[in-house]
């Protein structure tokens, strides 16, 4: 191999290779490209969970199903690292804001596709679009100084204010909390669910929405018996792939979740994810136990987002096959 | 009946002397601006065939949407002239379009059954829209239209079973049922059986045979052997100079297969183009 490609490269340079030599020069640069890059995400994905082991040794079940979080220093037998906040805190933040991010954003799929006047959908498409544009830091900060007090203000007294609305929000104390986050989190993936969710709508079949009104549906009828049904497994997708995007969100999180290794399950308090943890405890971890730990909660993080990144792109290719048969 | 020149027939009956379910006066439709079919003028009978043939691209599929106002989702299309269901202008009259969809039903050219719906609620999909909820009721709707549709035996045991197991032709028939169940006085067929096979076609020609008992059938076609066998009436649709189709000549079916009066429908059935 190795007096062969000398061999192209002699030629090379003196200008006369014969192309099926420089084919097998091109194939080697992109089979060792691919190669290269196969064995970066192996290393990737070894390291972490090599970094992650002794954790999981000492931890064990406890890195699950624990809630302390205190460093032992010097004897790390006293160190106990729980993960259970993290976690809770993860899904409830993405749950919020898929909630949010699937009903507003399949209405602005529907609206930009189907319901809006031309000029108007050029005009909200872009929006949507830009929306994915902007710096997650940028999130962040508009949360922490513009909706935060908005939520001390009105969103919280209002929500408290509903019929048992102590016991299922919680007590508003600052504006930092899990239902901010969750709505932070929910427009920051609205722009990769409409993206999905437009295409998914958009290759309903026309001859579908034909058949429908031609049986004397109205219009909404249309939209709730044929087109969403007909979609419904693309829309998963896009909302299993929006999912992905909410679990691993960070700097956003950290700035409006309020921070803190609490079990808590009430929207209005606040809490912490896995990423926004990772992030925030790293600078002190570093060297030691902990940060065995903290790898230990980004392998969990990484395979719940490959998870659900695989689930997103089965649903989509199923929902392409369903409707290009 | 009435004599019609080079028909001998004694049993002949002129299908224009009928009273009509659908008038067309002077009905043209046009994209953004482009006139795809002009002044189209005729009169559907009732509890009859009507057949529009012509060349690809003489509006047949355009003319038949404008029955049921299905242009109206079509940005850039405009429909003019008048057409009447019964006494009632369709366009101008005030009928709102869900129920003058309702009683003027339509088949597709490629069969469209709803492909996350079973069997049972694809028949009942349209009654569903029109508010009916009671399940004896879209119990016996379905049973109906599926048996009026030649249907109801092969699927009754798998009721429940998606539409996208039936075979092509199934399907089709499947969409007639769900067309038939509304009870529409009218039902639009657009080349329903250009996606089938020989034997479900025979099966549908039949089947239109034996529908026009209780509903009024214009279909698309553009075999004119089909036109031939199953209509009472033909209208030939040609494009002008302009390549907006135009109607050329409209009448009884067999008058029109071996003694039309204008020479372009003798080269067209003659297959001297198109
Ligand atoms: N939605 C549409 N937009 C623009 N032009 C159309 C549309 N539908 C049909 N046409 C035009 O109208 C003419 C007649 O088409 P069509 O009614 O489909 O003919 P046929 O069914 O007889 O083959 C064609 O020139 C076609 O391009
Ligand atoms: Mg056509």
């Amino acid at each position: 191999m190795t007096s062969n490609t000398s061999t192209d490269l002699r030629q090379a340079a003196e200008g006369h290779r014969p192309s099926a030599a420089s084919r097998g020069v091109y194939e080697y640069v992109v089979l060792s490209a691919a190669g290269l890059f196969a064995i970066i995400s192996l290393y990737f994905v070894g390291s972490i969970v090599w970094q992650a082991l002794p954790a999981i040794r000492h931890q064990g079940l406890y890195l699950l199903t624990g809630t302390s979080w205190v460093s032992g220093g010097a004897t790390p037998a006293l160190s106990k690292f729980g993960g259970l906040s993290m976690i809770t805190g993860t899904i409830e933040t993405s749950l919020i804001a898929i909630v949010i991010a699937v009903v507003v954003g399949t209405g602005t799929s529907l609206a930009i596709n189907l319901l809006l006047p031309s000029w108007m959908r050029t005009i909200a498409a872009t929006t949507v679009e830009l929306l994915a544009a902007i710096p997650s830091v940028v999130y962040g900060v508009w949360g922490m100084l513009v909706l935060a007090p908005l939520v001390i203000s009105t969103v919280g007294p209002f929500l408290n204010s509903l019929p048992g609305g102590n016991a299922v929000f919680g007590t508003v104390v600052a504006g930092q909390s899990l239902l901010l986050a969750g709505f932070v989190l929910a427009i920051m993936v609205l722009p990769t669910y409409v993206a999905i969710s437009r295409e998914v709508i958009g290759a309903v079949p026309h001859e579908l929405i034909e058949a429908s009104l031609s049986l004397g549906a109205t219009r909404w009828q249309t939209i709730w018996k044929t087109i969403l049904p007909t979609g419904r497994v693309g829309l998963l997708g896009a909302g299993a792939l929006a999912l992905g995007r909410a679990l691993g969100e960070t700097v956003a999180v950290v700035l409006v979740i309020g921070q803190v290794n609490q079990l808590n399950f009430r929207p209005l308090q606040p809490g912490v994810t896995l990423a926004s943890w990772i992030a925030s405890q790293w600078g002190e971890a570093i060297g030691s136990d902990q940060m065995n730990a903290l790898f230990a909660l980004g392998a969990l993080l990484m395979a719940a987002s490959l998870g659900v990144s695989f689930i997103s792109t089965r649903l989509v290719s199923r929902q392409r096959s369903l409707v290009n048969r | 009946m009435t004599s019609v020149s080079g028909i001998t027939d004694p049993q002949f009956e002129d299908p224009r002397l009928l009273p009509a379910a659908m008038s067309l006066r002077d009905v043209s439709v046009a994209f953004h601006g482009r006139v795809a079919v002009r002044d189209v003028t005729f009169d559907v009978p009732a509890n009859r065939v009507t057949a529009l043939i012509g060349p690809s691209g003489s509006g047949k599929t355009t003319l038949l949407r404008s029955l049921n106002r299905l242009h109206d989702l079509t940005k850039g299309a405009s429909v003019s002239g008048t057409i009447l269901l019964g006494d009632t202008d369709i366009y101008q009259g005030g009928i709102p379009t869900t129920v003058l969809r309702s009683r003027i039903g339509m088949v597709f050219q490629r069969p469209n059954p709803f492909p996350t719906m079973t069997i049972y609620e694809n028949a009942v999909a349209g009654l569903r829209f029109n508010g009916v909820k009671k399940k004896s009721v879209l119990d016996a709707a379905a049973e109906s239209a599926l048996t009026s549709a030649d249907l109801w035996d092969s699927v009754k045991q798998r009721l429940n079973a998606h539409a996208a197991t039936l075979s092509g032709g199934e399907q089709q028939r499947l969409c007639i049922a769900r067309a038939l169940a509304v009870e529409p006085e009218v039902l639009l067929m657009d080349e329903p059986t250009s996606a089938l096979d020989p034997i479900s076609t025979k099966r549908i020609e039949e089947l239109m045979v034996e529908l026009k008992k209780r509903v009024t059938i214009v279909i698309v076609t553009h075999n004119m052997q089909q036109a031939a066998r199953v209509s009472d009436l033909t209208a030939f649709l040609l494009m002008g100079e302009d390549r907006a189709g135009e109607q050329i000549e409209v009448s009884p079916t067999l008058k029109l297969f071996s003694a039309p009066e204008d020479q372009r429908t003798l080269d067209y059935i003659q297959g001297r183009f198109g």
